[in-house]
């Protein structure tokens, strides 16, 4: 693969999480306003948004480290973009990928939380060291059954880290969550992806103190501006990693009708996540360590023996 | 209940207690000596189990009058301890290490009308700056307006 | 230029500074923010930092205590940036201008945008406000 093919798939990668992650972002709001008897923002409005916050000027405090406050962002939204153009063209070409991709991918999309901690961390203010540090415990609760969750499709598609491999085992035997393993690891993943994109219940970091800001209280323009777009581009890449690791929906090559189809399950996903988002109140970081590891990270170790004994 | 607090008040502390006037079946203004006030305070605060709700302080023609608010939650009743300090040095002994919910109400009594607290743990300004002119206290009836002409030192 | 204030006129952030108000407009902005009149349909939000503004609302005659920590919160607002006065006493210090812990009104401390007055302001007044507001830059915008 070329220099000039790769820049157009990171491009393309780019533009399709965003575009299709901004719309995710208006589709939360718009549900939430609906659940609340209200009317809700227009369909543009996480463009306004964007538009508004990249004409801003930036302020970088004066006690913080000027580097890596400027810079943080901009990892979270090439981890992102990388993340999203691998994904298409694994869809596109599910023969072309490289053993070992997944990890890459998991890896890679704990990229943007990390960038959240060096820029609260870059930023002098206790507050935002307070948001920084919540949002390691967080990390630390739901990446071990996230990845748990994950290792069953691994194991059901044949002890494979190839995502291309996946998407074609199930092709050929149906998809992962036709059976209990792969019921319980996908609600486990969707549960470890609400507190991944912070959205309540686990929005902890980020709103705790959001009577300031919490992680994102310094930060202000461009730098604002960049940290959102990989909170909306996110929404998108993480429920379509999902959707190809256990619906496999996604292979355009049988018909044209499963686009219509993994559209729809997309829209489900983030329905989900919006209902959930609106129905709970967020809870304390010692109550979701709690939770993800003394409830969760069982029954994902359960879905993996239950993947190993075939079922 | 009615009469056995103020009975119990007077046997403990006897000409401490200048004048008892029931104002109604609910209220009752105690006027106390000053000197004697921190033990009545602190007796109606730790052996009575009442609770302090605020102090009022004012200045009057014969002196400034300080009421702390006691309520007895159990018996439906507030009882006002009412004191007269001296009109040029007013002067009284902190009772905020006493009973803790007093210190913030008499850093407020201090910095308005000048009433000293003696032994206060913490006495600092609280509503106003703290660039305020030292000796003016706005609440005093002979209040003069400090402010624009030559103390003040604020741009 | 114009359209960085086209942006700006559509997603409006809000922050919201008490300068010591006796918290009535206070508790009629937290009405104008709930369900009933849904300002999110006009892009405005309540945000939490001050750096993450675009218009801070202002409450309260401001004394001599808030005055400084103001003039510091107001500065640390990401340009271009929005003050409006809520209610009376933000306005003009009503009747509180000759009280002993009053020194000036907000006007002298910061270039105010909106004057929206009430004794609290009813929500719909304070969307007239914005709404003003919004259509004054619009129509400064078309001058230039």
């Amino acid at each position: 693969m070329s220099i000039v093919q790769g820049i157009g798939y990171l491009l393309i990668g780019f533009l399709a999480a965003a575009i299709i992650g901004m719309f995710a972002h208006w589709f939360d709001r718009k549900i939430t306003a609906k659940v609340q008897w209200r009317v809700g923002p227009p369909f543009f409005q996480p463009l306004y948004d964007l538009v508004k916050l990249l004409a801003k000027e930036v302020i970088v405090p004066e006690g913080a480290s000027r580097f890596l406050f400027l810079s943080a962002p901009l990892f979270g939204l090439a981890a992102v973009s990388v993340v999203s153009a691998l994904l298409i063209r694994t869809v596109i070409f599910p023969q072309q990928t490289f053993i070992g991709d997944l990890i890459v991918v998991i890896y890679l999309l704990t990229i943007p939380s990390q960038a959240v901690i060096l820029g609260a961390f870059a930023s002098a203010n206790p507050l935002a060291s307070l948001g920084g540090s919540r949002e390691m415990k967080l990390i630390l609760s739901y990446e071990l059954p996230f990845v748990l969750a994950i290792l069953v499709p691994v194991i059901k598609a044949g002890d494979t880290i190839r995502l291309g491999a996946i998407l074609e085992h199930q092709a050929t035997h149906g998809a992962v969550i036709a059976s209990i393993s792969g019921v319980i690891a996908f609600v486990i993943s969707l549960i470890c992806m609400q507190a991944k994109l912070a959205k309540v219940p686990f929005d902890v970091p980020e709103a705790e103190t959001e009577i300031m800001g919490g992680a994102y209280i310094e930060y202000s323009g461009a730098a604002l501006g960049l940290f959102k777009l990989t909170q909306w581009m996110m929404m998108f890449v993480v429920p379509f990693f999902l959707m190809m690791l256990f619906i496999g929906a996604v292979n355009w090559r049988q018909s044209w009708l499963n686009i219509v189809w993994a559209g729809i399950i997309y829209i489900g996903i983030l329905l989900f996540m919006t209902l959930v988002r609106n129905t709970n109140p967020r809870l304390r970081i010692d109550q979701i360590m709690k939770f993800f590891w003394a409830k969760i990270t069982p029954i994902a170790v359960v879905a993996v023996i239950l993947a190993f004994l075939g079922l | 209940m009615a009469d056995e607090v103020v009975e119990g008040l007077k046997t403990k502390f006897g000409d401490a207690i200048k004048d008892v006037y029931e104002k109604s079946r609910r209220r009752t203004y105690i006027t106390v000596d000053p000197a004697r006030l921190p033990d009545i305070a602190e007796y109606c605060y730790k052996d009575l189990g009442c609770r302090l709700q605020i102090c009022t302080g004012m200045h009057l023609e014969h002196g400034f009058e300080i009421l702390y608010h006691f309520a007895m939650d159990r018996a439906d009743r507030i009882i006002n301890l009412r004191v007269i300090l001296d009109l040029e040095k007013p002067s009284i002994e902190s009772i905020a290490r006493r009973v803790p919910a007093a210190e913030w109400i008499e850093r407020e009594m201090w910095e308005l009308l000048g009433i000293e607290f003696r032994n206060h743990p913490d006495m600092r300004h609280l509503l106003l700056t703290d660039d305020w002119l030292e000796g003016n206290y706005p609440l005093r009836r002979d209040w003069k307006d400090w402010r624009g002409g030559e103390h003040d030192t604020s741009e | 230029m114009s359209l960085k204030i086209k942006a700006l006129t559509k997603s409006i952030w809000v922050f919201h500074l008490a300068a010591s108000p006796c918290n009535n407009c206070d508790i009629e902005i937290l009405d104008l923010l709930t369900p009933r009149f849904d300002v999110e349909r006009f892009g405005i939000q309540l945000v939490g930092s001050v750096r993450h503004a675009d218009a801070i609302l202002v409450t309260g005659s401001m004394n001599r205590k808030a005055r400084e920590r103001l003039k510091r919160v107001i500065a640390q607002a990401a340009k271009p940036c929005f003050v409006i006065a809520i209610g009376n006493c933000a306005c003009s210090m009503e009747m509180f201008g000759k009280s002993y812990n009053q020194m000036e009104c907000l006007d002298n401390v910061a270039e105010v945008d909106a004057y929206i007055a009430g004794c609290p302001p009813k929500p719909e007044a304070m969307i007239q406000g914005v709404v003003a507001l919004i259509q004054a830059q619009l129509a400064a915008l078309k001058k230039k």
